[in-house]
């Protein structure tokens, strides 16, 4: 983890202190141990963490010797000041130094070659690097009983903690879950959880990382590898759009862990991840993973190898009649843009779409400033419309719980509570009228501005769009969206409208349909694509997961997933970062950019590149909204993309008025209900289910208690939920959970998950 | 304890205190009159009344020695087990007291309900080590086994007391 807060040398304000015999620099206010580390002196330390806020000098390790101060200084929480004379080496700070490390290892067991963290163990290379060498201590360690579950994805040892209270502070400080803390006292204190509870919350797995001995570590993870037998490779998360960078361990061709970045991108998730992110993982070989490609031959299914299945789609498709391609969420940029040269060069008249919001109102928000997730850090004023950001985008709620403890003031305007409300003023807007709520909308005076907005919700209202573009425009605010989809952003950039291939398909015009990880059945307007797809007469699906999709198709070809490929993704604020490849995936499966590729030679429109690097390359010289994007420059922490991503012309919304009658849905998807969190066995335990969620009063007038089941009817499809009722939600409406799969909620929807209204009924 | 009947009581006081987290101890020591000690709902209903969080409450409570986690005695003798009283034979009296009233090392309550036994942190009477702590009244030492044979006998011999000291 990231140990030392990043230092500017060059910014104003310098102060000139000696550090060891020499005269250095550093801006005023910087605490000792940074400005050390950033002259390339490192001062050991174990509780400083500059992003759990300000020091709390617990562990004691840090000590140095401060001129004219009596006795060791902690450096993790000494400012440097004007002329001040430190030594981090002398006899005497070293001598503090090892008597406090001979201290903390009084008690921790040293059982290295055991413990989980042994070979990345902070104690460890400190003590090897800092420590006294001996000890006086003989006595007997401690024993306790070992390991407790702190929850079902976290161990802790108890007699390994030296108290630093990392943990604490992150639960405390940081995600504000306020569950875990130090109970009893001195030799007694233990971390620990309201009388045994198990820790449950959204961002838990972060404590493993922070914590610097190896006291917290993953239960899904535990004993699985040692630290000489893994590869890690820096990556980004493909669960959520966020892009969090993310490291990725393998170990004998399977994904075996996920941890934040040793050097954070403090751009974007600052090394703090969701559980979601960091356990999700395990689905990537889960049951419904494709892994041998399959031809469908009338009616009878052949498993085939890899090369049969791509001349079986080349012969498919090169047969003639329109083409529909639909690119899915999680295709990356190779994809998108290979699937668009694939149309261009090989198959005239293809149609080349995305799966997702159209979006065609929102070049309006879309086109004011943007800003990076790390830039709420410094904001004055956050608003937040729409959405569910703690849930759908967990990590934003990080960064907005930080800018509010600065001093931030927080108002949210939307239809659903969420947990951001209550972190300042709340405004709740009736459903299909968000429009008016930001007209009305009072906000304090603020010099940094930035303005949240949900890509769906704004969506289904462009009006809404608009009347925050204008707002953000007068306030000079910048804007971040809380897109949906993982790479959502990175295929706008294409130019790729998401309606056409639909209309088309409805209409009878396409013939054969070409899917790359794209599911339009099991998603939005599923029913509407059933019908649409009934009348295309060939499918080809390149996937990762089994789907309804697949179960038909007539060629399956078995893709890679966001670990196995190479390739760029674009976070929804618009942030370019690449995926780098951590492990194979199952034998028959390729890269889709690669299958993209094959299939061209076979159409015979070879394309002049083969790597992802040159079809980056190639992209972003055809495509303004990737200008100036350079695949090797991007490293490991990725670059904004230059500007807005042009909506293609066909990309028109949905009805503006909600269509159906009955009580007008508003739907979010929960961080553990999703599809992702369904394939994880890790989060089975914390798995949410989708729910109809009703105030008492509607419950009252629909004849539904709680624990009801009811039947949800729209003019698109239908589905049955379990009902609670909340008096925290408004009446008015009805709420609805996304995502999971088998639930259905989105039969309700059209397929650009545009606004409805849905009747409810009793079940039974 | 009630939310409310804590609110009751610490809402007088708020003023006294600058730092909201500090109502914390009057709200867990009231809450601990009503059965002596403090429940999972006593924690969480100081937590709704103070605005922390129940882990957090727990862990103050936690931290003293009178409140109290679990259920006690009707008289709690305190030993003190810090440097001055183990020096001069603390951890001896412990072991006495606790094996006089059929406790593991480490106190607990005796089965008749009449005295708890437990090992505190320096109780500021290091002049006189090793001393024990009778309920939150008096502090009692040097003691020498014979003398905390002569305590434990005296505590059994007074009448129940009709109200828990707490
Ligand atoms: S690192 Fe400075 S006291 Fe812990
Ligand atoms: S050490 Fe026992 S009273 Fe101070």
């Amino acid at each position: 983890m990231a140990d030392y807060a990043p230092v500017d040398l060059t910014a104003e304000g310098q102060v000139e202190f000696e550090l060891n015999g020499r005269k250095v620099t550093a801006p005023a206010g910087t605490m000792l141990v940074d400005a050390a580390f950033a002259h390339g002196v490192e001062v050991p330390i174990f509780c400083y963490e500059p992003r759990l806020g300000p020091p709390v000098g617990a562990c004691r390790m840090c000590l140095v010797e401060v001129e004219g101060m009596r006795g060791l200084q902690t450096a993790c929480s000494t400012p440097v000041q004007p002329d001040m004379v430190v030594r981090t080496t002398s006899e005497l700070a070293k001598d503090g130094q090892d008597g406090v490390l001979e201290f903390l290892l009084e008690n921790h067991p040293l059982d290295c070659p055991v413990c989980d963290k042994g070979g990345e163990c902070p104690l460890q290379d400190r003590t090897f690097r800092f420590g006294p060498g001996k000890t006086r201590f003989v006595e007997p360690k401690r024993h306790f009983p070992k390991p407790l579950d702190l929850s079902s994805l976290i161990a802790i040892d108890r007699e390994r903690c030296i108290q630093c209270w990392r943990c604490v502070r992150f639960s405390q400080d940081v995600a504000e879950d306020k569950l875990l803390v130090m109970e009893d006292r001195g030799a007694g204190s233990v971390v620990a959880t309201l009388t045994g509870d198990q820790y449950v919350g959204r961002f838990t797995g972060n404590v493993i990382d922070l914590c610097p001995v190896g006291a917290l570590t993953s239960i899904p993870y535990r004993f699985r590898a040692r630290p000489w037998d893994i590869r890690n490779t820096p990556s980004v998360c493909g669960h959520c759009p966020c892009g969090c960078n993310v490291e990725l361990t393998e170990r004998e061709g399977a994904v075996q862990r996920v941890t934040g970045r040793p050097d954070p991108n403090y751009a974007v998730e600052e090394g703090w991840l969701s559980d979601l992110c960091r356990f999700a993982y395990a689905g990537n070989d889960g049951p419904d993973r494709l892994r041998a490609p399959a031809i469908r031959d009338e009616g009878r299914v052949k498993e085939a190898q890899l090369d049969e299945a791509v001349d079986a789609a080349a012969l498919v498709l090169g047969r003639g009649g329109k083409v529909g391609i639909l690119v899915g969420p999680r295709a990356t940029v190779e994809e998108g843009f290979l699937a668009q040269e694939l149309a261009r060069a090989a198959l005239p008249g293809a149609l080349v779409q995305r799966l997702g919001i159209p979006g065609a109102g929102l070049e309006a928000i879309r086109s004011q400033p943007a800003a990076q997730l790390g830039d709420i850090d410094g904001a004055d004023l956050v608003v937040v419309v729409g959405g569910d950001p703690g849930e759908q985008q967990g990590i934003v709620e990080l960064r907005v719980r930080k800018a509010r403890r600065r001093g931030a003031t927080v108002v949210t305007v939307g239809p659903r509570p969420h947990g951001l409300e209550g972190l300042g003023t709340a405004v709740r807007s009736e459903p299909g009228r968000l429009a008016a709520a930001l007209e009305a909308l009072e906000l304090p005076a603020a010099e940094r501005m930035i303005v949240l907005w949900d890509e769906a919700d704004l969506a289904a209202e462009p009006d809404a769009a608009g009347a925050l573009a204008r707002l953000a425009g007068e306030r000079g605010a910048r804007q971040i969206e809380l897109g949906l989809d993982v790479n959502g952003a990175g295929l706008r950039a294409l130019g790729m409208g998401a309606t056409e291939v639909l209309d088309a398909a409805r209409r009878g015009e396409i013939d054969t349909l070409l899917t790359i990880h794209a599911d339009p059945l099991d998603g939005p307007g599923g029913p509407e694509w059933g019908w649409a797809l009934g009348r295309v007469r060939a499918r080809v699906a390149i996937a990762s997961f089994a789907s309804t999709l697949t179960e038909s198709s007539t060629v399956t070809i078995p893709a890679s997933t966001h670990y196995e490929t190479e390739g760029v993704y674009v976070s929804m604020n618009g942030r370019a970062q690449r995926l780098r490849p951590v492990t194979a995936g199952p034998e028959a499966s390729a890269p889709g950019w690669e299958i993209l590729i094959a299939l061209m030679h076979r159409l015979g429109a070879p394309p002049p590149y083969r790597t992802a690097a040159a079809t980056f390359a190639a992209a972003a010289a055809a495509r303004p909204a990737l200008a100036g994007l350079d695949y090797d420059a991007l490293g490991v922490l990725g670059a904004p993309v230059a500007g807005v991503a042009p909506v293609s012309p066909n990309g028109v919304n949905g009805p503006r008025e909600p269509a159906g009658t009955g009580l007008p849905l508003v739907t979010t998807t929960r961080m553990f209900g999703g599809a992702d969190a369904y394939r994880a066995e890790a989060l089975a335990w914390v798995r949410t289910g989708a729910e109809l969620v009703l105030n008492p009063a509607e419950g009252a007038r629909l004849g539904l208690a709680d624990g009801a089941r009811a039947r949800l009817r729209s003019p698109f499809g239908e589905c049955a939920l379990p009902v609670r009722l909340d008096p925290a939600h408004p009446a008015g409406a009805a709420f609805a959970t996304t995502g999971v799969p088998e639930a259905g909620v989105e039969r309700l929807l059209p397929a650009d998950r545009g606004p409805v209204r849905v009747e409810i009924e009793v079940v039974g | 304890m009630t939310v409310e009947e804590i609110r009751a009581h610490i809402d007088p006081i708020r003023h006294e205190f600058a730092e909201a987290r500090s109502l914390i101890l009057p709200a867990l020591k009231f809450a601990q009159t009503e059965k002596g000690h403090l429940t999972r709902e006593d924690l969480e209903a100081v937590g709704e009344a103070t605005g922390f969080s129940a882990a957090y409450v727990e862990s103050v409570a936690s931290f003293y020695d009178r409140l109290y986690l679990r259920p006690t005695g009707e008289r709690v003798v305190s030993v003190c087990v810090t440097l001055s009283c183990m020096l001069r034979g603390a951890d001896e009296l412990l072991e006495h007291v606790c094996e006089r009233e059929g406790l593991p090392h480490d106190g607990g309550t005796s089965e008749d309900g009449r005295i708890t036994v437990q090992e505190v942190q320096c109780l500021g009477y290091c002049d006189r080590a090793p001393c024990v702590q009778v309920d939150a009244e008096e502090t009692r030492g040097p003691l020498s086994l014979d003398d905390a044979d002569a305590l434990l006998e005296e505590l059994r011999s007074s009448p129940r007391p009709e109200r828990l000291w707490r």
